[in-house]
């Protein structure tokens, strides 16, 4: 991943002909930063299909913005920030996933085991698929989307802050929540 | 969430060291670092590769259907026209089809500048006509002059006295 805040000269170059109107420059672009884009918008509505029309319209509202788009952040976490606020925003509308909020979400940390070791072994490789989907599906996009981005994308906390907009320690305790809950998911799939 | 930042190595050093030296006695901790670290390559595992073939051309066509300023479409137009036959012949084109606008564009303001130029130098002439008619009599010696015509005249009349 690029480094945030910087661009090299052929970006800068690339994205001032996609302000004047070229768009086989932004195509450069769109090539550049599409799997990326796909994956911060899946890590957050988890649907592929639903996560590629989300990054197309990413790529749209980023050409027709572009001459709002400063270089103090580097384009790649501009484009994140765009394809996860779109996600959220998204994943709110057709919403219709059972979550656990505040309270129900402590009460659930409170339950878990806090020892063993790989409670994971003696799970069947399918099972803990469909499991683990299913646990993603029951976080927020929020928590999900944290989790996703660091395991996955394999981006820092620090680029996790700047494209869901939300301060370092946030991360952290998303993140935090968000293994916990998976955890616990998956070691009732290995005691069953 | 120390264990998670220290998976993830996102402590600065001495935390780092810290929990190093926590995990080296803990056995609970250690259970629950490995228990993070699978969790990461099983969710790894599970992502699908999106599908991304036609992505790029699909935006782009998109982007080329939005309305766009006409001068991000001049530029476009003769950027394609350079890719297509090469730049000299684009740029000649480009500049053929300023040329052309600039003509329709000035015509009818040039028309009434030549007019008003006709005008004005016909009063020139006018007034050197009558300010200098030896001046005419000198450019015209070979054709009659009013001089010439009032000599024939008074011939003429000579000649009919006499007869």
């Amino acid at each position: 991943m690029r480094t945030p805040g910087r661009q090299d000269g052929d970006e800068a170059e690339l994205i001032e002909r996609s302000r004047k109107g070229d768009s086989e420059a932004f195509g450069v672009l769109v090539e550049r930063y599409q799997r990326r884009v796909v994956g911060v918008a899946m890590a957050v509505v988890h649907d592929q299909d639903d996560a590629i029309e989300l990054a197309q319209e990413t790529f749209i509202r980023a050409y027709e913005n572009l001459s709002k788009f400063e270089s103090r952040s580097s384009f790649s976490t501009w484009l994140y920030r765009i394809a996860a606020n779109l996600a959220i925003d998204f994943w709110r509308r057709e919403g219709r996933h059972v979550v656990l909020h505040g309270e129900d979400a402590d009460a659930e940390i409170s339950k878990l085991p806090t020892s063993q070791g790989d409670a994971f072994k003696e799970v069947s490789r399918s099972e803990l698929s469909a499991r683990l989907k299913q646990a993603l599906e029951e976080l927020t996009p929020e928590h999900r989307a944290v989790i996703l981005l660091r395991e996955v994308e394999g981006m820092s906390y620090d680029e996790i802050s700047d494209v869901l907009q939300c301060p370092r320690g946030t991360v952290m305790s998303r993140l935090h929540y968000a293994r916990t809950h998976l955890r616990s998911i998956l070691k009732d799939v290995a005691g069953s | 969430m120390m264990l998670g930042a220290f998976e993830d190595s996102e402590l600065e050093p001495n935390e780092m060291q810290e929990v190093a030296f926590h995990l080296a006695r803990c056995e609970s901790c250690t259970g629950i670092l490995a228990d993070y670290s699978t969790l990461g390559r099983n969710l790894r595992s599970i992502a699908p590769e999106p599908m991304l073939a036609g992505f790029s051309s699909a935006v782009v066509a998109r982007v080329d259907r939005l309305p766009q300023p006409v001068t991000a479409r001049i530029a476009r137009f003769i950027r394609r026209q350079a890719d297509a036959v090469g730049s000299g012949v684009a740029w000649g084109g480009a500049v053929a089809a300023v040329a052309v606008a600039t003509l329709v564009l000035i015509t009818p303001y040039a028309e009434q500048f030549a007019n008003r130029g006709t005008h004005s130098t016909a009063s020139i002439a006018r007034a050197e006509h009558g300010a200098v008619p030896a001046a005419n009599q000198l450019a015209t010696a070979d054709e009659p002059t009013m001089a010439d015509n009032d000599s024939h005249a008074d011939i003429s009349r000579l000649e009919s006295e006499n007869h």
